[in-house]
């Protein structure tokens, strides 16, 4: 273990040995209970200071490998098609939201279209800003996704925590070992959704995540298209939609019922998805390596 | 949005790229498939040869209408029923050697039926038939073409032959038909003429014509008749008007004449004498007297009249005007004298006419119906002479090969390169078809496939905007195992293209 790293770790022993602070950085407090939902005066060192407590990440940073195994993107792959894409998508939603923060659905037009795979490369690409943070909810509870980058894919998620009271929000919010990058997995609990979404605690959840930090974009990972029950609770509680649909496999008339559902206001637009491409893996060296003749006079 | 033609082109290769195994098992299927019937394909030998079927030659124009050369343009229709008919394909059989393992009818009529099938009769040109057979030998392939069209022209000539013959058969058959009766109307008629003396075969219309005929010649002359009494009755009066006329004038002019002189002689004494003067009185006098003779003479005519035509004085008959009158005159006399004569005559026999036709209505009338079917008769039966005679000469042509003749334009050869595709064409078109083919089916799904393919269609179709196009993000797994499987297909796809080339070079060193 570096110096750095115990120096951190005693920085974070002592930081959960004061009261009050052993939550880290994503707390629920006390203004979220209340009814009246009043912002804490919130100045630029105390967000700087939260986002560098972010930062400090409780479990160790995914390498390039464990990203990759995900299927996540990571910044360095700046000239990668699927990273330029999800960067610019992320930009036009920052441009769309005008410097304020925003929770977007995202949600698939039919099953099977990678909208898991879309919300979390989203949520990454929000995150490569240092500027910027994100939370990423999962809301698809027939299908959750996100607990598989958890440590504990049983740790408290969302259903437990709309379900018990005495839960904490801190509890449920964790970090994925991705800077500026936490979630909230779906959680134990999977029965009848709908109730869950219209509950209040639900939408004071939602309130309380987005207006702790300004520069948290929140990302919920919806349920298909084919779910439009839940879809129009969650459309209410989100500021976008963005609708996924793979690339041969939704229909023109699918995506065409899909956003008849959602309200023009809130409609972002669709993400095709899953292109097919093939990988740049050296084709020239993979067809002509095997002929290449090696003569003595080369000296091997 | 429009999707650009290069636009489906590289989302085929992705798409081809995406079902690569499929693709790759396609195009080495194809390649196998199109190997193997490349070389089990038969080879065949084609040979052909030309006959050229000819009517117009030295002979046609001179014997012009008088023979009839059989039409070229059917013959050539019908080679192909020809030489597909059984009398040339037992021959065939028996020529190609298939007769020799004593084939049953139904296997002859699969062997004949197989040949008919390798073989290719084609009207090349209006009157050029190219036959073309095909075989696995070429000897035979040779022999069976050079067999076929010594056949063809044989049956050919033959057929013309037996085509002419017949006809003139039957004509000449007719024609002795007609000749029986002919004979026998012939008969009946003298018997006819035996019993009724009188009785002429004069048809009634001939008659009719020739009362036509006389009646004209009446009316005419009759005409001519008057004409000729007009100029008669004219020339008489004028002859009697000049005689008077002509006295007249003699007899006043020489008075006048008279008196002038006197009045000169008078005048020219008037000069040198008085009118006393005896000799002025006397000319006075007798210029009087001549006066006094012409007033009377003047007064004559009427007297003449009165007193008849009778006194023409002889200075009058001495006028050349008054002979030729006279000569005209008993010229005309003669002329209708004459054609009185002529209608006299036609009118003669005009009544004889009349009563001859007066006895054929009366007369046989079987006669006349005899006479009738007998020239109907004869002019047929003179008709079928005709026709027979060219019907013989047609025969004729047909003997000394003047009339329809064949030739072998072009004759057939020992083929030396098999026909129909070659090895080659089946390693060529396998490589090509085995991209073609997977690269084809995977446009028709995208054309057919109502999923959507090109994000970019998306906002204008579906009035919604497309925020991204997310590339396939290929995961370390994935690329793990595209590497492990692409030498695989590379492999496929080295060995089914090395194999193509390698059964190419064995079958052009002949080794396969």
């Amino acid at each position: 273990m570096s110096k750095i790293e115990k120096a951190l770790n005693k920085a974070r022993g002592e930081r959960h040995n004061r009261p009050g602070t052993e939550l880290g950085p994503d707390e629920d407090r006390e203004p979220i209970r209340g009814t009246a939902l009043i912002p804490e005066p919130r100045g630029e060192l105390v967000r700087l200071e939260d986002i560098s407590r972010m930062n400090q990440n409780e479990m160790p940073l995914l390498d390039a490998e464990g990203l990759s195994r995900h299927g996540i993107i990571r910044p360095e792959l700046f000239d990668d098609p699927a990273v330029q894409a999800f960067r610019d998508l992320r930009t036009k939603i920052m441009l769309q939201g005008q410097g304020e923060n925003g929770v977007v659905l995202v949600s698939a037009i039919s099953k099977g279209s990678g909208s898991s795979f879309v919300a979390q490369n989203l949520a990454a690409a929000f995150a490569f800003d240092a500027g910027n943070t994100a939370l990423m909810v999962d809301c698809n509870f027939r299908n959750p996704s996100l607990h598989r980058l958890l440590d504990d894919p049983s740790t408290p998620g969302l259903t437990d925590y709309l379900e018990n009271p005495d839960l904490d929000l801190s509890t449920i919010i964790r970090p994925v070992g991705i800077s500026r990058f936490r979630v909230i997995a779906a959680g134990r609990k999977r029965e009848i959704p709908a109730e869950y979404f219209t509950s209040a605690k639900m939408r004071r959840l939602i309130d309380s995540v987005r207006r702790r930090y300004m520069e948290r974009f929140i990302i919920l990972d919806g349920p298909s298209m084919s779910d439009i029950a839940d879809i129009r609770i969650l459309s209410e509680l989100c500021d976008y939609v963005i609708l996924v649909g793979r690339y041969g496999r939704v229909t023109g008339a699918q995506i065409e019922n899909c956003v008849k559902e959602i309200s023009g206001k809130k409609m972002l637009g669709v993400v095709f998805n899953d292109e097919p491409r093939i990988p740049q893996i050296g084709w020239r060296e993979f067809w002509f390596r095997q002929w290449r003749v090696r003569f003595p006079w080369t000296g091997g | 949005m429009q999707i650009h033609p290069e636009q489906i082109v590289r989302m085929l290769i992705k798409e081809a790229f995406v079902s690569r195994r499929v693709v790759v098992g396609v195009f080495v299927l194809v390649n196998g498939v199109l190997l193997a019937m490349g070389l089990t394909w038969p080879k065949f030998y084609a040979a052909s040869t030309s006959i050229l079927v000819e009517d117009r030659n030295i002979i046609q124009p001179l014997m012009q209408g008088a023979a009839v050369a059989t039409d070229v343009s059917d013959l050539t229709r019908n080679a192909r029923e020809l030489i597909y008919g059984r009398r040339i394909m037992d021959r065939i059989l028996d020529h190609g050697g298939w007769s020799e393992s004593q084939p049953s009818a139904v296997e002859q009529e699969f062997l004949i039926e197989a040949i008919k099938k390798r073989t290719t009769v084609s009207n090349v040109g209006r009157n050029l038939v190219k036959v073309e057979y095909r075989d696995t030998d070429p000897g035979r392939a040779l022999r069976v073409t050079q067999k076929f069209a010594e056949l063809f022209i044989q049956e050919g000539v033959a057929a013309r032959a037996a085509e002419t013959r017949a006809a003139y058969d039957f004509i000449d058959k007719q024609a002795k038909e007609y000749e029986a009766k002919l004979s026998q109307s012939e008969q009946e008629i003298r018997q006819v003429r035996g019993s009724n003396v009188d009785a002429r075969p004069v048809s009634e219309v001939e008659l009719s014509a020739r009362l036509a005929l006389l009646n004209a010649r009446v009316e005419t002359t009759t005409m001519e008749l008057r004409e000729a009494e007009i100029r008669r009755d004219s020339l008489q009066r004028q002859v009697s008007g000049e005689a008077d006329v002509t006295a007249g004038i003699t007899r006043e002019g020489q008075m006048r004449a008279r008196i002038g002189e006197l009045q000169a002689r008078l005048d020219t004494l008037r000069l040198s004498y008085l009118d006393t003067h005896p000799d002025t009185i006397q000319l006075k006098l007798q210029i009087q007297d001549l006066t006094k003779a012409l007033e009377s003479e003047r007064q004559r005519p009427s007297q003449g009249e009165r007193a008849g035509r009778g006194e023409m004085n002889e200075s009058a008959m001495n006028s050349p005007i008054y002979q030729q009158l006279r000569r005209e005159l008993s010229q005309t006399q003669v002329t209708v004298d004459a054609l009185k004569a002529r209608i006299a005559e036609s009118q003669r026999l005009l009544r004889e006419e009349a009563q001859r036709g007066k006895g054929l209505r009366s007369g046989d009338a079987r006669l006349a119906d005899l006479a009738r079917d007998n020239l109907l008769n004869r002019e047929i039966y003179q008709d079928l002479l005709r026709r027979r005679e060219r019907a013989r000469v047609s025969i004729s042509l047909d003997v000394d090969r003047q009339g329809l003749t064949f030739s072998i334009q072009e004759p057939a050869t020992l083929p030396q390169a098999p026909k129909g595709p070659r090895f080659w064409h089946f390693v060529f078109g396998g490589l090509a078809l085995g991209i073609l083919v997977p690269f084809g089916l995977l446009f028709v799904r995208m054309q057919i496939d109502p999923r959507v393919r090109f994000g970019e269609t998306i906002p204008k179709a579906h009035n919604v905007p497309v925020l991204a196009t997310i590339p396939h993000l290929w995961t370390p797994d994935e690329l793990k195992h595209l590497k492990a499987e692409l030498p695989v297909l590379k492999l496929a796809l080295v060995a089914t293209v090395a194999v193509c080339a390698i059964l190419s070079a064995l079958r052009m060193a002949q080794v396969l």
